[in-house]
């Protein structure tokens, strides 16, 4: 066991260590980048599909929103990354590198949550948005892409900036299949140099960063196409 | 005489769970005519506005539009349709994300298929019709209730509708707000707009309708001349409401 | 028939072994987070404001960091600084404080709830102030904050999964051991993933119970 003398000279040690493995954390952070925006993105399609099925389908579409919901909030991410990437896609012959799984995986679980805010979104329109929509002779596809859509994804912003946190942390996961992102990088080199603590510690402060700039910019977002007057 | 009505409906019925609201209603407007339903709240005006064009589906019931039935079974009739019925609701409806001048063109780019500039042109045009030049790049909770009912109205206009369909356009609005807008309603009728419209506005529809009918209970009970209902209704209900609204406003 | 033997001989065993693991997991970090959460939960809203800014850094960094990276810190990075932990240990340790400070989120909102004239009629009572926190101010509390928090639990209870990161051999990680040997991954993952539907869904019945239990009469309504 190290004295106390020892840490003072492992401060030093540490700092040099943080600074050698920098540029190749920053490499990291855009995977990491790229892992969370594919993900949010793939999110934003599906969750807006899913959201729009289960507020405005019938039933079986309905049910089967539901059982999609229910699965993918109730099944651990480690566990469905393990399905899909060892399991499923290799049983069907699919090769995707583990990014693409990863990506894939948080998009699909991050679908299931957006989902939720966006059908909180739309069932919180007045229903006479609908109304007129169809008065004017919109068939309901285009009342829901021209009317409901853009009011109701507006509303959704600061919990999908929120959601935008979540999948950032859960990123960090995607370590387990290989995937070099920011977390297997300090990892990566913490095993090298032994410079456990800093490095985590430096993961750590570069994950609250991108949280930090993501949040910053979708409430910039937000205040960009806040409708004028319109209080809620 | 004969002439063929415009807009006809025969047999509207409508019923929520065993709350009967509208019991084979039927009527027909001719050309240029502005008809206006009275009745008590609740009595069904509201469900019949909505059931002509068919946002509140009937259990039961048949609409021509000049003649020609309409199968709302059939999307695209029931969409060409709708396009030809201006739509005014209580509370305007006004979609909330877009100002009012979009308020107004969208629905001639996304459903007439209008290129975006004619579309502005006609917009223009018919916001300035109601008044409203100096606002078009306003949004809804930028304007006044009246304002707002202004705008629904170009709105409507703006799709060349046969006939409009008016719910309770003043209901919602203070009080010093409603001229504005039943100015507007007058001119449209000066105009030879084809109208149905309830309304509270007794001396209103006095003074402007054609014909008057009234409705209670999902009933229509009496149909007639203003001065007729007013002054000389068969029905008692008729005659009840009409002296007791009397009573309540003082002149009709 | 080999099949059956191999799912009741091997299977079975294995991934309940790896369930009582994950159930040993999160009791006591479900019970540590929560007594963590209601400490730093009061501290950011009645502590000094020392304690304010303590217990506000200790939420921002449990929040924003990556719960594998707290995990990690716990077990490659104490080493470092001569402590040691068993895998098992340094999971419950990251757990507990990670969740702690989400629950800290929901303590705080449900106490900012309390209206200040129960705050005003305890000390006119001559209540001090601990004495007032704990017997008027959590009782009332309690059952604010328990739908989020009772929703955390359900989050610990998926993210416990984590702790096979750092080699705590859990059910996820019996899952992984016997999947590899056998390559039956989709199957068994299929069956792993079930198993945590089934946990979740168990937990947030119990939940509901409690909440149901626990409900004041007109208490959502005007606060008592």
């Amino acid at each position: 066991m190290p004295g106390v003398g020892d840490h003072v000279v492992d401060m030093t040690e540490s700092f040099i260590a943080i600074r050698d493995a920098l540029p190749y954390l920053l490499h990291g952070s855009m995977v990491t980048i790229g892992l969370v925006c594919g993900a949010m993105l793939l999110g934003l399609a599906l969750g807006i599909v899913l959201a729009v099925g289960h507020v405005y389908g019938g039933q079986v579409i309905r049910s089967v929103v539901g059982v999609y919901v229910w699965f993918f909030r109730g099944v651990p991410l480690l566990v469905l990354l393990f399905l899909f990437y060892f399991g499923l896609f290799s049983f069907l012959n699919i090769n995707l590198s583990a990014f693409t799984v990863a990506a894939l995986v948080l998009g699909l679980i991050s679908a299931a949550y957006q989902s939720q805010i966006f059908r909180g979104a739309i069932l919180s329109l007045p229903e006479g948005q609908f109304k007129a929509a169809r008065a004017l002779g919109m068939s309901d596809r285009k009342s829901i892409c021209y009317i409901i859509l853009p009011q109701a994804l507006r509303l959704s912003i600061p919990a999908w900036s929120n959601e935008y946190s979540i999948v950032l942390k859960d990123s960090a996961v995607a370590y387990a299949l290989g995937v070099m992102e920011m977390m297997a990088r300090a990892h990566f080199v913490a095993s090298r140099t032994y410079e456990h603590f800093p490095l985590y510690f430096t993961a750590g402060v570069m994950f609250l960063i991108l949280t930090y700039l993501g949040t910053r910019g979708l409430g910039f977002l937000e205040k960009k196409v806040r409708i004028p007057g319109y209080a809620r | 005489m004969t002439q063929t009505p415009v807009l006809r409906i025969e047999g509207m019925t409508k019923r929520y769970g065993q709350k009967e609201v509208l019991r084979d209603a039927s009527l027909s407007v001719n050309e240029g005519q502005l008809k206006i339903l009275i009745g008590p709240s609740g009595g069904g005006k509201s469900t019949l506005l909505q059931c002509i064009n068919f946002l509140v589906t009937p259990d039961a019931g048949r609409v021509w539009l000049k003649g020609e039935e309409i199968v709302r079974t059939q999307k695209k009739v029931l969409y060409e349709y709708r396009q030809k019925l201006g739509m005014i609701f209580q509370d305007f409806n006004l979609f909330d994300h877009l100002t009012a001048l979009h308020n107004v063109t969208i629905g001639l780019v996304r459903v007439k298929g209008m290129s975006k500039q004619d579309a502005r042109d006609k917009a223009v045009y018919e916001l300035e019709r109601v008044g409203l030049k100096d606002h078009i790049s306003k949004y809804p909770a930028q304007l006044s209730g009246g304002q707002k009912q202004r705008v629904s109205i170009a709105r409507a206009l703006a799709m060349d509708p046969e006939v409009m369909l008016l719910d309770e356009p003043t209901s919602a609005l203070d009080p010093e707000l409603i001229s504005e807008v039943l100015t507007v309603i007058e001119n449209l009728r000066a105009n030879g707009m084809t109208m149905v419209m309830s309304t509270h506005h007794m001396g209103f529809a006095r003074e402007v309708a054609d014909e008057i009918v009234f409705l209670e209970d999902g009933h229509i009970l009496e149909v007639g001349t203003p001065d007729k209902i007013f002054l000389n209704a068969e029905c008692d209900r008729t005659r009840a409401f009409c002296s007791k609204i009397l009573e309540l406003y003082g002149s009709a | 028939m080999e099949e059956v033997l191999f799912i009741q001989h091997d299977v079975i065993p294995a991934l309940w072994r790896g369930m009582i693991v994950s159930v040993e997991l999160i009791i006591p970090s479900a019970l540590c987070g929560l007594l963590i959460g209601i400490v730093i939960g009061v501290s950011r809203v009645f502590g000094n404001a020392f304690l304010k800014t303590l217990a506000n850094t200790y939420v921002a960094i449990f929040r924003g960091f990556p719960l594998v990276v707290q995990l990690f810190i716990w077990y490659f990075g104490l080493p470092h600084l001569g402590i040691y932990l068993s895998p098992y240990v340094a999971s419950v340790l990251g757990f507990s404080l990670c969740s702690g400070a989400y629950h800290s989120e929901y303590v705080r909102g449900a106490l900012l709830s309390i209206k200040r004239g129960q705050l005003l009629a305890a000390q006119s009572l001559g209540f001090t102030k601990m004495k007032m926190i704990a017997s008027v101010v959590l009782p009332q509390a309690f059952r604010r904050a328990l739908p989020g928090c009772g929703n955390e639990i359900i989050y610990l209870i998926k993210y416990s999964s984590l702790a096979y990161m750092i080699t705590c051999i859990e059910l996820t990680g019996e899952g992984k051991i016997i999947a590899s040997e056998t390559f039956k991954y989709t199957e068994i993952f299929l069956i792993v993933g079930i198993v945590y539907l089934l946990l979740t869904s168990v937990a947030s019945w119990v939940l509901h119970r409690i909440e149901n239990r626990l409900r004041l009469p007109g208490f959502d309504n005007y606060g008592l």
